[in-house]
C-alpha cells in the first residue's frame, strides 16, 4: 500500500515538473519515463486491454510472482515461443499498440532475466534461453518503429531528423571521434565553462610522434591483413590445384592469383599427374 | 555478402533461434574493460576462431571442442559461390564406400561446406568403452564436402549432375540441371524446424500473439510524435512553454 502512495506522490511531482514537448528526443525519452510511473497506476486497466487483444493473456494478478515463469515451466526442457516481432509487422501497428507491446515485453524481458538469475542460483538449466534474444530484438524493433515515425515528423515539421545532433571533433591527442551534443541552458558563446572545458586543441612534438606510431599501428593492421588473405589463397591453391580461379578471384579481389599461381609456393606437395 | 545473403534468404536455419542468440552462445570472452569508465577505452579479448564440427555452435560439446584456451588448426575451404544443397535434396555421393548411391540430405553444414546424407557414408562408432567391457557400436554419418564429395541428382533421370543458378522469367531464382535444362526444386523439407514442419502448422503457444492479431492493420498516418499521441490517447495535457535550450 504504503509502495502504491509512494508512486502516487512520484507521479504527482513528476506532473508539475514535467516540461511540455520539445523536438528534441531526449526531451522524449524523459517524457517517456513520466508517462511510464504514471502507467503504473492505470495498470489495472492495462492489463484487461491487452488479454483482449490477445498480445498477452497472463492472468491480471499484481504480485511479486509476475517475475517469475509459469510454475508449470519451471521443470520443463524446453518451453517453445513464437518468434520476435519484425518490423513490417509493428509499422502496421498504432502508436497506442506500440506502447503496450513495448510493456508486455518489459515485463517478459525481466520475468525471464529472473528466471536466468534464480535458475544459475539454483543450480538449475534455464530452459530455452533464447527467449530472451527473441525479446531483445522485437525490442530493438519497435524502438526503431517509434524512432521512424518520429523522424518523419520531424523531417515534415522542422526539416531536421530531430535525433540528437552529433558531430565528428578531435581530441587531444588528435584522434578523431564523434560528439554527441548536450543540451544546454545557455548559448554557447556564453557559456565559459563549456568553452574552456572544449577549448583542446593538438600539436607539439609528443602528440606528432604518437600520431606516427598510431598511424604505423593501423597500417600494420591493413598489412597483416592483405598478407594474411593472400597466404590463405596459397594455402587453397596448394591443397586443391583444380580449384575454382573465378571465385578466388572475386571473394578475394586483393590477392592477386596470377602472381600466385606463378609462385612455387602453390604448388602442392605430390606429383602432378600427366596425360599421356 | 552476397553469399550470406542469399544463405539467409533460402536455407532455413532447423534450429530456428535467432542469429543473436547462436552468436551469443558460442561467445568467449577472455577479457573486457570495466565499462563506464574513462580511463578506458573499450577493449574485448575474445575468441575470433572457432573450429565449426558437426556439433551445433550452442551445444555444450562445440564448446567443448573450443575449449576456452585453445587453439586449433586453420580449417581451408574451397570456396563456394552460391551454396546449392538444401535438406531433403536427393544427392549421389562420389567417394568412399559408398560411391554412386543416392540419397536424402538431412543435414547442412555451411560452415565447413558439409551435408549429411541419410544412411549413407557411415561408420561405426564405440561409445562407452572401458576395462572390462568392449563398449557399444553406433553407426554414425560422416559429412560430406558438396564441393568435391556429392553432386545434385537431377529429377528427370534421377542420375547426378552439376547445377547452376538461373532466373525464371519471372525473375525468381532457380536451380538448374547443369546437364539437361530442368529445374531442381528446393525441397519442402527445407523449410522445416524444429519448432515446425511447415510455418502453416505451427502451434501457437500461451504467450505467442495469434496470427489475425499481428495482421491486423491498426496504424492510422497522424501529424504528431509518438510521445504527442501517447500524451492525447492518456489524456495527459500540457500547457506550459519550455524554456529554450541549446543543442552544442
Amino acid at each position: 500500500m504504503s509502495s502504491v502512495l509512494k508512486i502516487l506522490n512520484v507521479a504527482k511531482t513528476v506532473k508539475t515538473v514535467c516540461t511540455s514537448i520539445s523536438n528534441k528526443s531526449l526531451t522524449n525519452s524523459l517524457l517517456n519515463r513520466i508517462q511510464c510511473q504514471q502507467i503504473q497506476i492505470s495498470q489495472n486497466a492495462f492489463f484487461f486491454y491487452l488479454s483482449t487483444r490477445s498480445f498477452h493473456s497472463s492472468r491480471p494478478c499484481l504480485d511479486l510472482m509476475q517475475f517469475f515463469d509459469d510454475p508449470k515451466n519451471w521443470s520443463e526442457n524446453e518451453v517453445k515461443v513464437g518468434r520476435a516481432w519484425k518490423l513490417e509487422e509493428l509499422r502496421i501497428k498504432s502508436n497506442k499498440d506500440l506502447h503496450q507491446l513495448w510493456y508486455v515485453l518489459l515485463k517478459e524481458r525481466n520475468m525471464l532475466l529472473t528466471m536466468e538469475h534464480e535458475c544459475n542460483e539454483k543450480m538449475e538449466l534455464f530452459p530455452s534461453p533464447e527467449r530472451l534474444d527473441k525479446v531483445k530484438i522485437s525490442m530493438e524493433n519497435l524502438e526503431t518503429v517509434v524512432r521512424e515515425r518520429n523522424k518523419a515528423y520531424h523531417l515534415l515539421e522542422t526539416g531536421e531528423t530531430g535525433e540528437r545532433p552529433s558531430r565528428v571533433v578531435y581530441n587531444a591527442l588528435g584522434l578523431r571521434h564523434l560528439y554527441k551534443s548536450c543540451e544546454h541552458v545557455l548559448p554557447p558563446h556564453m557559456n565559459v565553462k563549456w568553452i574552456k572545458s572544449r577549448n583542446i586543441g593538438f600539436g607539439g612534438r609528443a602528440v606528432r610522434k604518437f600520431l606516427l606510431l598510431y598511424r604505423e599501428k593501423l597500417y600494420n593492421v591493413k598489412r597483416k591483413a592483405k598478407n594474411r588473405s593472400r597466404n590463405e589463397v596459397m594455402m587453397m591453391l596448394r591443397r586443391n590445384p583444380n580449384i575454382d580461379i573465378q571465385i578466388i578471384r572475386s571473394k578475394y579481389p586483393d590477392v592477386d592469383v596470377d602472381k600466385l599461381l606463378r609462385d612455387d609456393k602453390t604448388r602442392g606437395h605430390f606429383v602432378p599427374k600427366v596425360d599421356i | 555478402m552476397r553469399l550470406t545473403q542469399f544463405l539467409a534468404t533460402k536455407l532455413k536455419n532447423f534450429s530456428n533461434f535467432p542469429k543473436e542468440y547462436i552468436e551469443r552462445s558460442k561467445k568467449q570472452v577472455y577479457w573486457k574493460t570495466p565499462s563506464g569508465l574513462p580511463n578506458y577505452t573499450q577493449r574485448t579479448v575474445e575468441r575470433k576462431r572457432f573450429r565449426y564440427t558437426t556439433n551445433r555452435p550452442w551445444t555444450g560439446q562445440f564448446r567443448q571442442q573450443n575449449m576456452p584456451g585453445t587453439i586449433r588448426k586453420k580449417v581451408f575451404l574451397n570456396p563456394v559461390d552460391e551454396w546449392g544443397f538444401f535438406r531433403g535434396d536427393r544427392v549421389e555421393v562420389l567417394v568412399g564406400k559408398d560411391k554412386g548411391k543416392q540419397g536424402i540430405v538431412t543435414q547442412v553444414i555451411p560452415e565447413r561446406n558439409w551435408v549429411m546424407v541419410e544412411g549413407l557414408n557411415w561408420h561405426y562408432r564405440t561409445v562407452g568403452a572401458e576395462e572390462g567391457f568392449p563398449g557399444i557400436l553406433i553407426k554414425s554419418e560422416s559429412p560430406l564436402d558438396v564441393t568435391k564429395d556429392v553432386r545434385l541428382v537431377d529429377p528427370s533421370d534421377l542420375q547426378g549432375t552439376e547445377f547452376e543458378w538461373r532466373y525464371t522469367e519471372e525473375g525468381e531464382k532457380v536451380r538448374v540441371s547443369a546437364r539437361t535444362g530442368r529445374l531442381i526444386p528446393i525441397p519442402e523439407t527445407n523449410n522445416q524446424t524444429h519448432d515446425y514442419k511447415t510455418p502453416g502448422a505451427y502451434i501457437e503457444r500461451e504467450k505467442d500473439t495469434a496470427a489475425a492479431v499481428v495482421s491486423e492493420i491498426t496504424f492510422q498516418p497522424k501529424l504528431s510524435t509518438f510521445e504527442m499521441d501517447i500524451m492525447e490517447e492518456m489524456g495527459i495535457e500540457e500547457e506550459r512553454i519550455p524554456k529554450k535550450t541549446y543543442w552544442y
